[in-house]
């Protein structure tokens, strides 16, 4: 029945789809054989709409508009509507039609006789008989012959509906020959009989049974192809190279055995299922047995990550202690036997526990294990002559030895002392101990320097004296610990032995120094390398990131540290190179503690602003910087950053640098030496920063003023006039002869030259001033020429060049070197000139005028809407179709008045044209009496008067 | 259905007229807040003018006269690519173009969107001197840009803004509810200025002129409007044009020509 409709649709589609070309709407159908009729051919129906652009690409449909036809489609329609309603308007009752198939228009007249016949005998049947099943047809059929043959149609309801049946006959008429009883069977959703029941039934079962047997079928197939699949595996090569060659086996046995099994699972099968089943429970399956050891096997391992900067620190450490311990004991050895040997339980057990298996006590005196210690014949060798050279050491002179001693009962109240005040020594002590020395300086540093050491040395030898039998007492009590427990007692050891060893080697693990004296005392008569050695070892054994107390060992030490190297520097034979040394690990450190280094610079920057404050006052002494405090400058121009706009350290120590240029009064010419040391660093500083000093521009300008003749006169126009009596001008850089060649001066061996020496007033000193000055003078025209003012800073030190070059003993490289920087100076003020604009009022770029962007879509399509606000512009489509809606309707509404109007019309003229008819009838029969009575035919004589 | 009808069409009448109220009500706000902008102007002027012995820039923004620019012939044109709509160009349409007989080489939209951008960035605009632009399609549709678009910078959004021009005719800007670019009507002529002096360029003129001399020649009081072609080949016709002039010996591209069009007019005026 399905096909059927599906079919009846086909056909009905090809029809529309024949004629949709001009149709649309709901009234496909009725309009068909209208337009099939006019054939679409009349021109005049159709309205031609002509496009303006030519769009490439697009397709011209909907060109054509068929107005007429559209029309007149519209008026047939509303002839089977509306004129109808109009037409009964009127009338109280309805003639309707129900005749069988009248109102089914694709019924030919012979089919339509069909149906009423069908209906008609149907009717007759089944008002009296009761149904009982398919006889009932085989008795009717006279027309349609085998008709109804293979119908199982037994839908005989009483109260079928007139047209439902029609319809249902309706379509066996149009198929006759196409039925499928299945198909329409269950299509009806009728009653079924039993016997069909009972088959379906039957059916069902087998269905279901093939399909059980089929799925086994299955697993069986997908059972032996795993197999297949595993055993094919198990000879491939990916598999040998990744399992054991031992497992190998085992899983080679697992397949055969596997396929025996399978065998036997077959029979067993056959058999006794139930005890096949209990066996397999019973023992493990080796394949079980294999993926459990798989599992338990060893699996990838990571590698070892990488260190972190505590765990390498760490590492060091104890590399560092390893070593120390090894030195101790080889060092050792030698105490031991010599000191110990009231203890020899002792020793035994010490030499019993750990140092058998190095085997390092006993080589002195038995050589038995000499294939074993052929190894370590060097260091051997050398153990044994250190332990020579210690007995000879001993034999020179107690006094070093004793001296080693207080030196560690002095560390162990050094040690205590610092256990007790805890936070408090750290800063304020060795600020003190400086202020102190500072004081002391003033008188005179380098004498003082050597009175201290010697007070130091004094106090220690006190000290040495007073506590040398404690020390010794200490000593041994600590060597008894250490045996004790070896491991625990490490840190004492190392201070014991820092003392002791100290003569022969640099010891690995070294205490920190609490004060300056201690580490005096560590570092005297080191080597600078030695003493670089040191200080790192410290440094690592009590690495920051070790320990948090370490952080406050190493602040200690960073200042006595510190202090060491102002005492280095204010040394009279200057020993430079440990200067330099020392700059390195005072760097580092300064970046391990920058809170702990910066306070300390300030502190000292600080101390030697007031120490320079009252030393201006007094204007016989000199108050130029002193070697330490110039070093200090330097070490931490090279420390902290010089570029940073404010800098704890920097900030002030720059100004302070500045004020030694701009108060200090020249008095002699090392103060000049000084001064332009200051003014390099001071231009070393500045490279970075770019910051503008004006005291040292001042202070070169003066110098350079001070080599014309003492002629204040001609200076007088200049704005630093006001300096000549700040700083008391004389011609200190005059050059009085000439000078054959300029030597550069090194700024170490002027220092250490006396104040009045004859060098300072000598041509050759003056012509190295100068150029180191020029020089100076060219750095700082460099740093500043970016300046706005560089024009107003350098010209009028550009013409004073230009005077001191009219001088007559100038050298010819000086010259040059003048010349030159006053052409640099000259060619910079005048690049500025140029860049100089006069001043403006109201000066402003001109506006331009404000641009908007245009809003537009990406793949725009014409059509839609674009609004953002989906709501706004759904409300505009409902809008859009209202208004459509309401257009259409009212459009036909007015069509419908018209045609409504047109149809009264016709009716109207209709009447009109009936009612003048028999008017003219009247008239003319009226016309025609009055014609005949006044001719005189109806009357007698009227005629005849006339 | 007729009382349903009558509802609708009197719910419709009320909501128009509700919304003219608002507009009015706008434009009134609108107009006096630019009153009073206007105002406050005016007096800092004034304050400015009354200062004594202070040289101020002079500042003639009364008697500026400025300039108008046309695009001849730009090769606008939409056409259905497959499903879509684009503008057509010559790399990306060859064969499209070739299927319907067309010579790719004439579909030439970059350099209508080069010609664009030398106007409407040149210092001369942002100056505010430009009065007006048009551009007339190779289709004969004409539209007007006004000269405070920023103009796309890349020819893909470029393509986008011209499609969606010539299919909905107007493109409206991100802020204001002001059109910025309309199509209008045809002929270009109707919307020039009275006093306007039309000068064609091609290189095809017989008359070559040294601009400098020729627009300083030019009374101040004449609108200059400069028609350049925007297409590959050809000439612009020149039926309203006043003069018909070459500026260089060599063959000019469009943006280049409208460029020193530009500069020789910042000379002038001074802009800079």
């Amino acid at each position: 029945m399905a096909k059927t409709k599906t079919e009846s649709n086909k056909k009905k589609k090809n029809k529309r789809s024949s004629s949709k070309k001009l149709l649309s709407g709901p009234n496909v159908m009725t309009m068909k054989t209208k337009s099939t009729s006019n054939d679409s051919n009349n021109p005049f129906e159709t309205i031609w709409s002509r496009r303006k652009f030519d769009i490439i690409g697009k397709k011209r449909k909907g060109e054509q508009q068929r107005t007429g036809l559209a029309r007149s489609r519209g008026i047939e329609k509303r002839k089977g509507t509306l004129l109808k309603e109009y037409e009964q308007s009127g009338k109280s009752s309805v003639f309707v039609d129900k005749r069988i198939g009248e109102q089914n228009e694709s019924l030919g007249e012979f089919d339509k006789a069909i149906l009423r016949s069908q209906r008609q005998r149907q009717n007759k049947k089944s008002k009296y008989n009761l149904s009982d099943g398919e006889d009932e047809y085989d008795e009717i059929d006279g027309v349609g012959g085998g008709f109804f043959e293979r119908d199982d149609y037994e839908d005989d309801d009483a109260d079928a509906d007139g047209t439902e049946y029609e319809q249902a006959l309706l379509k066996r008429v149009n198929d006759r020959n196409m039925h499928d009883p299945l198909e329409t069977g269950l299509g009806e959703g009728r009653h079924k009989s039993k016997k069909e029941v009972m088959e379906e039934l039957i059916l069902k079962s087998k269905y279901f049974k093939a399909q059980k047997s089929k799925d086994k079928e299955e697993n069986e197939e997908l059972k032996e192809q795993l197999d297949k699949d595993f055993t094919s595996l198990l000879q491939s090569e990916a598999l040998l190279s990744l399992t054991q060659p031992s497992k190998m086996n085992a899983l080679n046995a697992l397949v055969n055995k596997g396929d025996l099994k399978e065998n036997l699972i077959k029979k067993a099968e056959m058999n006794l299922p139930p005890l096949n089943e209990s066996s397999k429970q019973d023992k493990p399956d080796s394949y079980d047995k294999n993926v459990k050891q798989m599992s338990l096997e060893k699996r990838a391992r990571p590698s070892d990550r990488t260190k972190t900067p505590e765990e390498i620190a760490q590492e060091e450490r104890e590399r560092l202690e390893q070593l120390e311990e090894e030195r101790q004991k080889r060092m050792h050895g030698n105490d031991d036997s010599s000191d110990e040997d009231g203890d020899p339980e002792d020793v035994n057990k010490v030499s019993a526990k750990k140092l058998r298996s190095i085997s390092g006590d006993d080589l002195g005196d038995s050589f038995s294990f000499d294939e074993k210690s052929e190894i370590r014949k060097g260091w051997v060798d050398e153990i044994l002559q250190r332990d020579a050279d210690n007995i000879d050491d001993e034999e020179d002179g107690s006094s070093e030895d004793s001296e080693s001693d207080g030196e560690a009962s002095n560390d162990e109240e050094g040690l205590e002392d610092n256990d007790e005040p805890g936070k408090t020594i750290s800063l304020k002590d060795w600020e003190q101990s400086d202020d102190e020395r500072l004081n002391t300086d003033l008188e005179d540093e380098e004498e003082d320097r050597g009175e201290e050491e010697d007070d130091d040395d004094e106090d220690e030898r006190g000290i040495k004296g007073k506590d040398m039998q404690e020390a010794k007492e200490i000593l041994s009590k600590k060597f008894k610990n250490r045996k004790a427990d070896p491991l625990s007692a490490v840190k004492p050891k190392a201070i014991g032995k820092e003392a002791q060893g100290r003569d022969d080697a640099l010891p690995f693990v070294i205490e920190v120094p609490n004060c300056l004296s201690e580490l005096c005392s560590l570092l005297e008569g080191r080597s600078d390398s030695e003493v670089l050695e040191a200080i790192n070892r410290i440094r690592v054994y009590h690495a920051i990131s070790l320990a948090a107390e370490n952080r406050k060992k190493m602040q200690v030490f960073y200042g006595v540290l510190l202090q060491y190297f102002a005492v280095v520097a204010n040394k009279k034979p200057l020993n430079f190179k440990l200067l330099n040394l020392l700059v390195k690990p005072l760097m580092e450190m300064s970046m391990d503690t920058p809170y702990f280094a910066a306070i300390c610079a300030r502190q000292r920057i600080h101390h030697t602003r007031a120490r320079f404050c009252e030393d201006i006052k007094n204007p016989e002494k000199s108050s130029w910087p002193s070697m330490k405090t110039l070093f200090l400058l330097r070490l931490w121009s090279m420390i902290f950053p010089c570029s940073d706009f404010r800098h704890v350290v920097m900030t002030p120590a720059v100004l302070l640098m500045c004020e030694y240029l701009m108060r200090c009064p020249i008095t002699c010419g090392r103060d000049i030496a000084i001064g332009s040391f200051l003014c390099s660093m001071v231009l070393s500083v500045a490279r970075q920063s770019q910051k503008f000093c004006p005291e040292v521009v001042i202070f070169l300008r003066t110098l350079l003023m001070s080599t014309l003749e003492a002629e204040p006169r001609s200076l007088q126009h200049s704005q630093f006039y006001y300096l000549s009596e700040l700083k008391v001008l004389k011609p200190w850089l005059r050059l009085l002869g000439h000078v054959s060649d300029i030597q550069s001066l090194d700024f170490l061996t002027v220092m250490s030259m006396d104040e009045d020496s004859s060098f300072f007033s000598s041509d050759n000193f003056r012509a190295g001033m100068l150029m180191s000055l020029i020089e100076t003078l060219r750095g700082f025209v460099s740093v500043y020429e970016g300046y706005n003012s560089f024009p107003e800073i350098f010209l009028p030190i550009s013409t004073l060049l230009g005077e001191v070059l009219r001088q007559d003993n100038i050298p010819g490289a000086l010259q040059d070197n003048i010349r030159d920087v006053s052409e640099l100076i000259e060619k910079k003020a005048g690049e500025h000139h140029m860049l100089r604009r006069p001043l403006q009022m109201r000066k402003q770029k001109p506006v331009p005028i404000k641009l908007l962007n245009p809003k537009f879509e990406e793949n725009f399509v014409k059509g839609r809407d674009y609004d953002p606000d989906r709501e706004r512009s759904e409300k505009k489509k409902l809008q859009k179709q209202i208004n459509r809606e309401a257009k259409a309707a009212a459009r036909e509404l007015r069509k419908d008045n018209q045609f409504l109007f047109e149809v009264k019309e016709r009716d109207r003229r209709l009447i009109e044209e009936e009612r003048t008819e028999k008017y003219g009838k009247a008239r003319a029969f009226l016309q025609e009496q009055e014609h005949a009575f006044k001719s005189g035919q109806l009357g007698k004589g009227k005629k005849r008067r006339r | 259905m007729g009382a349903t009808l009558f509802f609708l069409i009197g719910l419709k009448a009320l909501v128009l007229l509700l919304r003219f109220e608002k507009n009015k009500k706008k434009k009134k706000k609108w107009k006096k807040e630019e009153q009073i902008q206007e105002h406050q102007q005016e007096e800092v002027e004034e304050a400015v003018n009354q200062l004594a012995g202070i040289p101020i820039i002079p500042n003639d923004q009364k008697s500026k006269s400025g300039v108008i620019f046309i695009l001849e012939r730009a090769s606008l044109e939409v056409a259905k690519v497959g499903k879509t709509y684009q503008i057509l160009n010559s790399d990306d349409h060859a064969n499209f173009l070739r299927k319907h007989n067309k010579n790719p080489g004439d579909y030439r939209p970059d350099i209508a969107h080069q010609a664009l951008l030398a106007i409407l960035d040149s210092p001369l605009n942002k100056a505010g001197r430009l009065r007006a632009l048009y551009v007339k399609t190779e289709k004969g549709v004409l539209f007007e840009v006004k000269p405070h678009v920023r103009m796309p910078r890349t020819f893909k959004r470029f393509c986008g803004v011209m499609l969606q021009l010539l299919q909905k005719l107007s493109i409206s800007a991100t802020s204001k509810r002001e059109k910025l670019l309309r199509v209008i009507k045809n002929p270009v002529t109707q919307h020039l200025p009275v006093n306007s002096r039309k000068i064609g360029l091609s290189y095809s003129s017989e008359k070559l002129v040294q601009l400098q001399d020729y627009v300083a020649a030019a009374s101040n009081d004449v609108n200059l409007v400069f028609v350049v072609g925007a297409m590959a080949h050809g000439k612009i016709d020149k039926e309203y044009t006043d003069d018909f002039i070459s500026v260089s010996g060599y063959p000019l591209s469009a943006a280049c020509c409208i460029a020193r069009i530009c500069n020789t007019l910042e000379l002038k005026w001074r802009i800079q």
